[in-house]
C-alpha cells in the first residue's frame, strides 16, 4: 500500500505529461530553433534551403514600429478587459447562484450561449450589430436622438468595441466555472453564519469569497493567458485597423510572419510574446501567493 | 443529504428585495447578452435577399427551412458527424487522463512537482499557430496522418483542463483520503470511487467544455486529413464558402445548426454542476 | 484495477488506429497503385485531386466522367475551405504528402513554385497540343510561368469590369458607360451631386488590388526589373486620382453596406468595379433592377487592362503519379468540360474557344468579361507580393483615412517594397 502511493503521483501525471511533452514541449523546442533561422515555405520544402541568423528575426520583430503599437493595444485589451471579465463572471455567478427561482436555471443557460457560438457567426452578427449606417447599435442611438458612434472606424473606439465583443463572448466561461465553485462551498458555513448574525455582506466577503480563492485564481490567470494573445476578435472584425488601432500582439504575429509563411519571423515573434507571457504569469503567481499569506 | 443543504428557512423580506434586484439585473444584462444570438437563430430562417434588406427586418418575413436543408444536401452530412462525434467521445478519454493528473498535482507531493506544473502551465502561454507544423511532422513521423488518431492524440492533453483539475481538487478534504487509505484501498481505487464522484461539479464544467471543443474541432481535422471521410462538421460548414460573397443565410444556419446539441448537452450536465454536494460529508 | 486499464486503453488505441476511415492500413494507398513509369494505364490508379472550396460535387462529377473515359483510374476529391487552403498547403509540402493535381489561386503561384512544390510542366505538355499557351488568353498564362518554365495549366478565369446603372448613368447625360478616366471622375461627380447620401462609385480601399490596376492603366509598370517603381508619378498621379473619390466624397467611406444593398432601389452607389461573380449575385438578390444595369470594360487612361484573377492546375511535386495527373488535367481544359464546369459552378473559363460557345457569347453582361479578358494580366508575380500589397493597404488607409501626405507616404511605402523584393 506505501508502495502504490510512492508512484502513485507519477502514473496519475504520466499520461498526460508525456502527450504535453510530445504535442507541445517538443513542438516548442522545434519551434525555439526555428525563430533562430529564415525558414519560409521553400525551406519548409527542402530543408537545405534553411539558414541559422541567429537572433536577427528577434530584432526584426523588436524594431517594426508596428509591433510596439500591437505591444500597446494588447496592454489596453489586457488592462481593460481581465478586470471587466472576472467581475462581470463572478458577479453573474453570484447573483444566478443566490437566486432560488427555477427562471435563474435559464439565465445560466442564457449567459452562456455567447460562449458556445462559432467565432465566424458571432463576427457576423456583430459585424452587423456595429455597422456604422445600418447597425442595431447606431439604429437604437439615432432613434433615441444620440450621434452614430463609429463603432470599428475609429481606432480607439473600435478598442472598446472588440473589448465589449469578448466580454459577451467571455463571461459564460468563467461564469460556469464560478458556479462550480460556488456550488462546492458546504451549506454549513453559511448556516453557522447565519447562527452568529453575519449580514449578507459579511457572508460575501468573509466566507464566500475566500472559499472560491481557488476558482478567482484559476480564473484570473486564464483570463490573463487568454487575452494577451487576444486574436480572433480582431481578425474577424477589423483585422487590425483601422489605421492599427485594433491590432493585437498575436495578430501582428499572424499578419506579418505566418500569413506570408515566413516562419522563422513568425517564430521569433511568438516566443516574444511568449516570454512577455511567462513573466506576467509568474508575476500574478507571486502577487497571489503574497495575497494567500497575508 | 440534499435535504439538508437547502437551507430553507422563513424568506425574509430582505432576502425576497435581493432576489428580486438580482432577477431584475441578471434579466437586464441578460437581454443584452441575447440579442445576438437571437438574431443570430432568426435569420437563419430568411432568405439571403431578406438580410441583406434596407432597412433590416427582425422577424423573418419569409420564414424558410431552405438554409437548414442545403446544410444536409450540400455537405456529406453523416459522416461529418460520425467523424465529430468519434472526435467528441475520444476527447472524454482527455477529460479522464487530465482529470488524473489534475489530481496528481494537487493531492501529492513528490520531486519537481512544481516545476512540471510550470510547464503544464507554459504550453498555454505559446500561440498555437508556431506549433501547428512541428506538430504535423511529428504525426507524420510515426504516419498517424490522415488517422482519427492523428487527430484526437494532440488534443487529449489539454493545460487548461489539468489546471482546473488541480484547483478544485486542492480543495477536497485530506481526512477522506487518510480514512480511505487506512481502509486499505489503492491510490487508484480512491481516485476511481472518492475523489472522481466528490469532483462532480468541476467534472461537469470540463465534460462540457470538452464537448464543445471536440464538437467544433476544425482546423486539426481538416490538417491532418488527406480524405474527406475524416472530415469534421465545422470543416463541412465552411465548404460551404465560395471564393467571393459570403452567404450570410447558410452560415448562421450552420452556427444555428451546431449550437444546438451544445445547448442540449449544457443543460444535462448543468444539473451535475449545481447538484449541491456536501463534500465534506464521510459517508 | 492496474491491468485492466492498461488493456482497455491498449483495445482504444488500437481500434483509434483502424479508425483510419478510407484508408485501410498506413499511407500505400494514398498515392495509390504501383509507380506508374510507363503510364499506359493498364494498371489501377487512383488520382487525388485538391479542388477548393464548393467544388467538390463538380469535381467529383468530372472525375465519374474522366473514368467513364479511362475506365482503370479513379479519381478521389478532397475539397478544402478557401480560408483554410494556404495553411493545409503548407502542411502537404512540409510532409511531401499531398495530392495528385491541385488546384492552386493565381496569387499563390509564386509562392510555391518558388518552394519547389509545383512539378515543372514544361516537357510534359509537349504532348498535349491542346494545353499549349495560345489557347489560353495572355494573362491566363502569365501566371503559370516562373523562371522561364511552366509549371501550371490555366483553368479557371476571372477579371474586373465596370458595373453601371444604366438608367442612372443615363440621367446625368451618359448614354454609354464611361470609357475614360476622366469621365469616369466626371460621372462620378454628377451622379454624387443627386442628394445627400448618394455616391457615384463603389471603390473598395481595402481591395488589394485596386490601386495597381489603375496604376497600370496610367503606365506605371509596378515593378520593372526588380525595383519597385511605387514613387514614380505613373503610380502616384493614380494614387492621386483615386483619393480624389474619397475625399470629395464620390466614393462612400465605411458605409458598411452590401453590394445587393446599395446598387439596387435608388441606387446608393450606381457603379462598383467587381468580378463575373456579381452577375449571379445582382441577378439573385436584386432581381427587380434586371434591364436597367449592364457591365463595361474598364475606363482607360493609356490602356485598360484590368486585374486578372482565378486558379490554375498544377500537379504537386511529390506525386507519384504525374503522366496520369496531367492527362486529367488536359481532360478538365476541354472547351466542352469547362463549359459542364460553369454551368454547375458559375466560373468561367480560360480557354479560349469556350468562349465561343453562345452561353458565353451571346450573354451581353458575361461577354464584356470575355472582352475584358483580352487585356487583363494578374498582379506583378513575385513571391513577396501579398506582402507588399497588403503594406499598401495600410499606406492607402493612412492617405485617404487620415490625410497624410501622399508623396512621402509613397516614398516610404517604396522603400519598403524594395526591401521585400531584395529579400
Amino acid at each position: 500500500m506505501k508502495g502504490s502511493s510512492k508512484i502513485a503521483p507519477y502514473v496519475f501525471i504520466g499520461p498526460t505529461l508525456l502527450l504535453l511533452s510530445i504535442f507541445s514541449l517538443l513542438p516548442i523546442a522545434v519551434a525555439l530553433y526555428i525563430s533562430l533561422t529564415d525558414m519560409d515555405l521553400a525551406g519548409l520544402a527542402d530543408y537545405a534551403n534553411i539558414s541559422f541568423v541567429g537572433f536577427k528575426n528577434y530584432m526584426d520583430v523588436l524594431g517594426d514600429p508596428v509591433f510596439l503599437v500591437a505591444l500597446r493595444n494588447t496592454l489596453v485589451y489586457v488592462v481593460v478587459g481581465v478586470p471587466l471579465i472576472i467581475m462581470f463572471s463572478l458577479g453573474v455567478a453570484l447573483l444566478i447562484n443566490y437566486g432560488r427561482s427555477k427562471l435563474f436555471k435559464t439565465f445560466r443557460i442564457i449567459y452562456y450561449l455567447p460562449s458556445v457560438t462559432n467565432i465566424v457567426a458571432v463576427a457576423v452578427v456583430w459585424s452587423y450589430l456595429y455597422n456604422p449606417g445600418i447597425g442595431l447599435f447606431n439604429y437604437v442611438l439615432t432613434t433615441l436622438g444620440f450621434d452614430r458612434v463609429p463603432w470599428l472606424t475609429d481606432p480607439t473606439i473600435a478598442k472598446f468595441s472588440l473589448i465589449l465583443m469578448a466580454l459577451w463572448r467571455g463571461i459564460g466561461l468563467n461564469m460556469i466555472i464560478f458556479i462550480a465553485a460556488l456550488q462546492g462551498i458546504d451549506r454549513s458555513y453559511y448556516e453557522a453564519a447565519a447562527i452568529d448574525g453575519a449580514s449578507a455582506w459579511q457572508r460575501l466577503t468573509r466566507i464566500t469569497l475566500p472559499l472560491m480563492r481557488f476558482a478567482i485564481f484559476f480564473v484570473s490567470i486564464t483570463t490573463m493567458i487568454g487575452w494577451l494573445q487576444f486574436f480572433e476578435e480582431p481578425l474577424v472584425m477589423t483585422e487590425g485597423g483601422p489605421l492599427n488601432g485594433t491590432v493585437s500582439a498575436a495578430l501582428f504575429i499572424y499578419e506579418n510572419g505566418f500569413q506570408y509563411s515566413n516562419f522563422g519571423y513568425a517564430a521569433a515573434g511568438s516566443f516574444i510574446l511568449f516570454f512577455i507571457i511567462i513573466a506576467v504569469t509568474l508575476l500574478q503567481l507571486r502577487l497571489q501567493r503574497k495575497q494567500n499569506e497575508e | 443529504m440534499a435535504a439538508a443543504t437547502k437551507a430553507r428557512g422563513p424568506q425574509t423580506k430582505e432576502d425576497r428585495l435581493f432576489q428580486w434586484a438580482a432577477g431584475t439585473v441578471l434579466s437586464v444584462f441578460g437581454i443584452f447578452m441575447l440579442v445576438p444570438f437571437a438574431w443570430m437563430m432568426l435569420s437563419a430562417f430568411k432568405t439571403e435577399a431578406e438580410i441583406k434588406r434596407l432597412p433590416p427586418t427582425i422577424w423573418p418575413e419569409t420564414f424558410t427551412w431552405d438554409n437548414f436543408g442545403r446544410l444536409f444536401t450540400e455537405m456529406d452530412f453523416g459522416t461529418y458527424l460520425t467523424n465529430t462525434l468519434l472526435i467528441t467521445l475520444f476527447a472524454f478519454v482527455g477529460l479522464l487522463l487530465n482529470a488524473m493528473a489534475g489530481f496528481g498535482f494537487a493531492k501529492y507531493r513528490f520531486k519537481g512537482r512544481e516545476k512540471m506544473f510550470l510547464l503544464v502551465l507554459a504550453t498555454m502561454m505559446i500561440p498555437g499557430q508556431v506549433t501547428m507544423i512541428p506538430v504535423y511532422l511529428i504525426l507524420n513521423s510515426v504516419g498517424l496522418t490522415n488517422t482519427m488518431l492523428g487527430i484526437v492524440l494532440p488534443g487529449f492533453s489539454s493545460a487548461f483542463g489539468i489546471f482546473l483539475f488541480r484547483q478544485f481538487m486542492s480543495t477536497l478534504p485530506d481526512e477522506v483520503m487518510e480514512a480511505t487509505r487506512l481502509d486499505g484501498a489503492s491510490e487508484y481505487r480512491m481516485f476511481a470511487q472518492i475523489i472522481l464522484p466528490m469532483s462532480k461539479p468541476i467534472l461537469a464544467v470540463q465534460a462540457i467544455l470538452t464537448f464543445i471543443g471536440g464538437w467544433n474541432s476544425f482546423l486539426w481535422p481538416l490538417i491532418i486529413a488527406n480524405d474527406q471521410k475524416l472530415y469534421t462538421l465545422s470543416v463541412g460548414l465552411q465548404l460551404l464558402k465560395g471564393q467571393h460573397g459570403t452567404n450570410f443565410a447558410l452560415q448562421m444556419a450552420g452556427a444555428a445548426f451546431m449550437v444546438v446539441p451544445i445547448m442540449i448537452v449544457f443543460m444535462f450536465f448543468q444539473k451535475q454542476i449545481i447538484e449541491n454536494y456536501n463534500i465534506s460529508g464521510i459517508k | 484495477m492496474n491491468k485492466k486499464l492498461a488493456i482497455t486503453t491498449l483495445a482504444a488505441v488500437m481500434l483509434l488506429a483502424g479508425c483510419s476511415s478510407g484508408n485501410g492500413g498506413g499511407q500505400a494507398g494514398e498515392n495509390g497503385g504501383s509507380g506508374n513509369t510507363g503510364g499506359s494505364g493498364d494498371s489501377k490508379v487512383t488520382l487525388n485531386v485538391w479542388a477548393m472550396g464548393d467544388s467538390s460535387k463538380p469535381m467529383e462529377e468530372m472525375g465519374a466522367a474522366y473514368t467513364k473515359e479511362n475506365p482503370n483510374v479513379t479519381v478521389k476529391v478532397q475539397a478544402i475551405p478557401w480560408g483554410s487552403a494556404h495553411d493545409k498547403l503548407l502542411t502537404a509540402v512540409a510532409s511531401k504528402k499531398g495530392p495528385d493535381v491541385l488546384q492552386m489561386g493565381t496569387t499563390w503561384m509564386p509562392e510555391f513554385a518558388a518552394a519547389g512544390a509545383l512539378h515543372d510542366l514544361t516537357e510534359d505538355l509537349s504532348g498535349y497540343p491542346e494545353l499549349a499557351a495560345d489557347n489560353f488568353f495572355e494573362g491566363t498564362v502569365t501566371s503559370t510561368q516562373f523562371d522561364g518554365k511552366t509549371y501550371a495549366v490555366p483553368w479557371l478565369a476571372e477579371t474586373r469590369v465596370l458595373f453601371y446603372r444604366t438608367d442612372l448613368l443615363q440621367s446625368v447625360g451618359y448614354d454609354k458607360a464611361p470609357a475614360t478616366w476622366d469621365e469616369l471622375l466626371d460621372a462620378s461627380r454628377k451622379l454624387t451631386e443627386r442628394g445627400k447620401d448618394m455616391y457615384g462609385i463603389g471603390l473598395d480601399p481595402k481591395e488589394p488590388t485596386l490601386n495597381f490596376m489603375f496604376a497600370r492603366q496610367n503606365g506605371s509598370e509596378l515593378i520593372k526589373d526588380g525595383q519597385a517603381q511605387f514613387d514614380q508619378p505613373a503610380f502616384s498621379e493614380t494614387v492621386t486620382y483615386l483619393n480624389e473619390y474619397f475625399t470629395n466624397g464620390y466614393a462612400p467611406v465605411d458605409l458598411g453596406l452590401d453590394t445587393s444593398q446599395t446598387f439596387g432601389g435608388d441606387g446608393m452607389v450606381p457603379m462598383f468595379i467587381s468580378g463575373p461573380w456579381m452577375i449571379k449575385t445582382i441577378a439573385d438578390q436584386i432581381p427587380e433592377i434586371e434591364g436597367k444595369w449592364a457591365t463595361a470594360v474598364l475606363p482607360a487612361k493609356e490602356n485598360n487592362m484590368s486585374s486578372l484573377g482565378g486558379s490554375n492546375l498544377t500537379v504537386f511535386n511529390f506525386s507519384q503519379q504525374k503522366e496520369e495527373a496531367v492527362k486529367f488535367i488536359a481532360f478538365l481544359s476541354r472547351p466542352e468540360n469547362q463549359l459542364a464546369w460553369m454551368n454547375q459552378t458559375g466560373e468561367l473559363p480560360a480557354t479560349m474557344k469556350a468562349w465561343e460557345d453562345p452561353q458565353l457569347a451571346d450573354d451581353p453582361n458575361v461577354s464584356v468579361i470575355g472582352e475584358q479578358l483580352k487585356n487583363a494580366e494578374p498582379m506583378p508575380l513575385v513571391g513577396a507580393w501579398d506582402n507588399i500589397s497588403q503594406n499598401f493597404l495600410k499606406t492607402f488607409e493612412q492617405i485617404y483615412r487620415a490625410g497624410a501626405d501622399i508623396d512621402s507616404q509613397l516614398k516610404d511605402f517604396n522603400a519598403q517594397a524594395q526591401k521585400l523584393l531584395d529579400r
